[in-house]
């Protein structure tokens, strides 16, 4: 592989020295009407580029004008759009266009020196299939084009197969996808940008087949980052070598945070439920059966036992047995780590603790207001009869006695003799 | 930007305020010989000092090299295009073309400040896509050459379903290709907050087709007015320029 061209992969897709790279689709403007993501181009781009993400994809004059916020060490990569085409604004029925278009129409705009010139590490280009016999063959012709263009430049190619058209329906679009993602290699494609197939297996076989690294795109903006950060996760865990996201960031209330999210779990390992917390937990917790509890109340003995906090009695302890009518209707209530102690604190008094994972309180910092008392979906938040020490030896009204974990290693599971309190989710916590 | 293209930019529009005045005396390419400019030099040589920059055919730009410092920058019309025709023209368009005349190393050659471009939208699928790719290759060959680029869009076909969207839509169109300025027709107040909120620092002209759009354009904050051909048909052009300029150019306060 010639240099230039390996240097320019590894800098887009090497930057962690694992592979992927999270990229975003900033070239909307470029073909769709003009939205908001549109018009706050530039405070979007220094929005991801704070984010910490890897390539932006830009139109060629925007390229050159946000030429500056590329540069330095860390600066990302510019993936510049080489072709133009007008699909968004398909449609004659659709009033929302400004400008409502009858025929899809792609062309090859600049040429991968051009590209280069701009500062470009990658170009990408269209590969349309199942609109018409003719835009196929015009892709094909326009893709090889680019492709001879770019290895003679050292230019990475990622190609962008797309399924649209009369030719597609919901049956064969996983077919057609699958198609171009091998088609597009075999004319000479050094990565894909590509739709997710929408399950873990077909993108793994699509990924398989087509042999070169592999970005999934978002698709259409959702309304639940989760969704976004779940496409990106099943897509990852199918083999993807990253993303190129578009409106799913760049409509975003934040994008820089979802940047964050996102290269959390390429870079960081983190879980979906990782990245919407802002953190990576590789702690225990704990979970219920409750067909299996009895309400011996055993969890709730041990609890206290276990703990010394200058109280006794099963009302100190930090869980606690809704009782049932009868075995299995009992209900075991303990700290889920939904944060929303952590998040109401108005003192910061409270957090996550750095080994464990459980909830733990400074209490230097608090100061009795008891929101996280009143907060607590399962009511596990007591009023500890241990007060604040404000000196040596002398203590002053309460504080808030939560859920510790026994610190890794919870009582309340241990002795449970049903298992109906379990732990889960620790797999390299270490005791 | 690129310091040629900055300094070129500069020669047409003002340092002092940022503010330009264009006239537009490049409509003989596709309608010919218009009323007021049957005798093009006679016609336009008396406006060169009241405005900043007069828009020109590659050809009249040849015509109008003896200028002093005192008179317009000259921006050249980079393509022809019929879609200017009506249909009660003497060669009503059946279809419509655009046709790439200039470079920007031609521009150099002709000694003129930048190359004008025209974007046509609501037209068939193939001008659209004409007009952005010679907006993508003027901008980029512009950069190395040092010539700036002025989009003129022109929202004029039988598709356009939204008029101020589609003028939006050209504005993003140009930005996007790499434009150096854009012209725009009046698309009311809100579109135009929109327009100068997406250009940014880029200028913008409004092409004004009455008294009323010229101070709406300027307290919307246009940099710039772009007038046509018709300004040369009135009884005193060069007195209607000297005015405009007067008004376009007052200390920040004076309007008012």
């Amino acid at each position: 592989m010639p240099s230039g061209l390996q240097a320019r992969l590894d800098r887009l897709f090497n930057r962690h020295g694992d592979g992927r790279a999270i990229c975003v689709a900033a070239d909307h403007g470029y073909m769709s009407d003009v939205t908001a993501n549109v018009v706050n181009i530039r405070q979007i781009v220094e929005s991801v580029i704070a984010g910490g993400v890897d390539g932006i994809l830009l139109s060629p004059g925007m390229a050159g004008r946000l030429a500056p916020l590329f540069q330095g060490r860390d600066g990302p990569a510019l993936i510049v759009r080489a072709d133009w085409m007008n699909m968004p604004r398909l449609g004659n029925a659709n009033t929302a266009n400004a400008v409502p278009q009858r025929l899809l129409w792609h062309e090859k705009i600049i040429t991968a020196e051009q590209a280069l010139a701009l500062g470009a590490t990658a170009i990408t280009i269209y590969l349309f299939l199942g609109y018409s016999d003719r835009v196929e063959a015009a892709g094909i012709e326009v893709n090889a084009r680019f492709v001879r263009e770019c290895q003679r430049a050292g230019l990475p190619c990622i190609i962008e197969p797309l399924a649209v058209g009369g030719q597609v329906t919901g049956a064969n679009t996983v077919e057609i996808l699958t198609l171009g993602a091998r088609m597009a290699v075999e004319i000479g494609a050094d990565a894909l940008k590509i739709p997710y197939t929408g399950d873990v297996e077909s993108f793994r076989h699509l990924i398989e087949v087509a042999g070169v690294p592999v970005l999934v795109l978002g698709g259409a903006r959702s309304d639940n980052e989760r969704d976004a950060l779940e496409l990106y996760a099943e897509a990852q865990e199918a083999g993807a070598a990253g993303c190129l996201m578009g409106r799913n960031v760049t409509r975003s209330p934040n994008p820089a945070h979802m940047i964050e999210q996102l290269t959390g779990i390429a870079h960081r390992g983190w879980t979906v439920d990782d990245a919407l917390r802002g953190e990576k937990w590789d702690f225990l917790r704990l979970k219920a059966r409750p067909a299996a509890c009895t309400g011996c109340n055993l969890c709730v003995t041990a609890c206290v036992a276990s703990h010394d906090d200058g109280g006794y009695g099963n009302h100190a302890a930090r869980l606690r047995i809704e009782p049932g009518r009868r075995p299995g209707d009992h209900r075991v209530m303990f700290c889920t780590l939904c944060r929303k102690c952590i998040d109401v604190c108005p003192e910061d008094a409270l957090r996550w603790h750095p080994q464990t994972g459980a909830v733990e309180l400074l209490p230097e910092r608090c100061n009795n207001c008891a929101k996280c008392v009143e907060i607590c979906p399962t009511q596990v938040i007591i009023k500890g009869e241990h007060g604040v020490e404000f000196a040596p030896g002398a203590t002053e009204g309460w504080v808030p006695t939560i859920c510790d974990l026994c610190g890794g290693d919870p009582e309340c599971a241990r002795v449970c003799p049903t298992g109906a309190i379990y732990v889960a989710d620790r797999p390299r916590f270490a005791p | 930007m690129h310091t040629s293209k900055t300094y070129r930019l500069r020669e047409f529009v003002r340092p002092t305020d940022g503010r330009s005045l264009v006239v537009d005396a490049s409509a003989g390419l596709s309608l010919g010989p218009l009323p007021g400019l049957e005798r093009f030099e006679a016609a336009v040589r008396p406006v060169l000092p009241l405005v900043d920059g007069v828009v020109v055919s590659p050809g009249q730009a040849r015509r109008l090299a003896d200028r002093t410092r005192a008179d317009a920058a000259l921006l050249a019309r980079a393509t022809w295009t019929n879609a200017l025709r009506g249909d009660d023209f003497v060669l009503p368009p059946a279809e419509i073309n655009l046709i790439p005349l200039l470079s920007p190393a031609d521009a150099l050659d002709l000694g003129v400040s930048a190359l004008v471009l025209d974007f046509l939208l609501g037209y068939e699928e193939h001008v659209e896509a004409a007009c952005l790719r010679a907006t993508v290759q003027l901008a980029l060959e512009g950069s190395q050459a040092g010539i700036p680029l002025l989009v003129d869009v022109r929202p004029t076909g039988p598709r356009v379903v939204l008029y101020s969207k589609a003028v939006e839509l050209g504005v993003s169109y140009a930005l996007e290709g790499g434009a150096d300025g854009v012209a725009v027709p009046w698309p009311g107040t809100d579109s135009f907050s929109t327009i100068l909120k997406m250009a940014g620092e880029t200028p913008v002209w409004v092409k004004v087709a009455s008294d009323d759009d010229v101070q709406a354009a300027l307290d919307a904050g246009a940099a710039g007015l772009w007038l046509g051909a018709e300004v040369f048909a009135r009884p005193d052009p060069a007195g209607a320029l000297s005015a405009l300029g007067e008004q376009l150019h007052a200390p920040a306060g004076a309007q008012a």
